[in-house]
């Protein structure tokens, strides 16, 4: 069976270590495989480029626009809009 | 309803970069969601159900407009050389309007364009996981793919992307 600190990185683990949050023994094996530092260092740079995107919000009033189209439950079961 | 507004708008803003039609569809996805609360399922995660919603309605479109093919000869209904004429799209003589003028300072970044340009399934993919955080589980749960798809997606998406933004410095 392979050891598990021979195994190369997955897609996710190269995640994790362009966030700066790969454990230790992960980062070991990084360290000594040229493969794994090769592949990590061309996903590095798109990683981080994608994680600072921003969010962007909608125009002022949007949840109002929306809850005045929502049917809200009457005490007595049925549905009335606002 | 707060916590998800910006979320989902940037999804679906992302997804059809257009800032008018997103909003129409983020506040169809919300209205989804208020009218269709009992239908939900609390084994699920609640923001994955909206973003499902939100991502099926953004496909929807995404489908119909491919559909939609922009006649350059003008309207169908158009018998005459003059008449198709009149009617045909005036192509680059439009200014850019403020609504534009918006959108491009917002998504005209070259990683905004280059995400553009991917297939729809790998942006969802990709901006789920790197934009909201979510698991590869996750996304396999939102997007209903098998989490093997998802995987190949985000590895496969992000190449493409280095592929443009190489392209674009070339």
């Amino acid at each position: 069976m392979t050891n598990p600190e021979q195994q190369h990185l997955t897609t996710e683990e190269i995640e994790l270590w362009a966030q700066g949050l790969l454990g230790a023994a992960r980062a070991i094996h990084l360290a000594d495989c040229t493969l794994c530092r090769e592949e990590a260092g061309r996903e590095r740079k798109i990683i981080l480029e994608l994680v600072q995107l921003p969010q962007f919000a909608p125009t002022a009033g949007f949840a109002d626009r929306v809850m005045s189209r929502v049917k809200i439950p009457t005490p007595s079961g049925d549905w009335e809009g606002r | 309803m707060r916590r998800y507004e910006r979320p989902v708008f940037s999804l679906l803003y992302r997804m059809v970069r257009d800032r008018a039609l997103a909003e129409d569809l983020a506040q169809e996805t919300f209205i989804k969601v208020l009218n269709g609360i009992k239908s939900y399922r609390p084994e699920f995660k609640f923001s994955s159900w909206i973003f499902k919603i939100a991502n099926n309605a953004a496909i929807d479109h995404l489908r119909r407009k491919s559909l939609d093919t922009l006649s350059l000869d003008g309207s169908p209904a158009a018998e005459t050389p003059e008449q198709m004429r009149a009617t045909a799209p005036q192509l680059g003589d439009r200014a850019e309007t403020p609504l534009q003028h918006v959108e491009n300072r917002e998504l005209g970044t070259a990683i905004e364009r280059a995400i553009a340009r991917l297939r729809p399934e790998y942006r969802a993919c990709i901006l789920l996981r790197h934009v909201e955080g979510y698991s590869y589980d996750e996304i396999a749960e939102t997007l209903d793919l098998p989490l093997g798809t998802v995987k190949t997606y985000i590895h496969r998406a992000r190449n493409e992307l280095r592929g443009y933004l190489e392209d674009r410095r070339e």
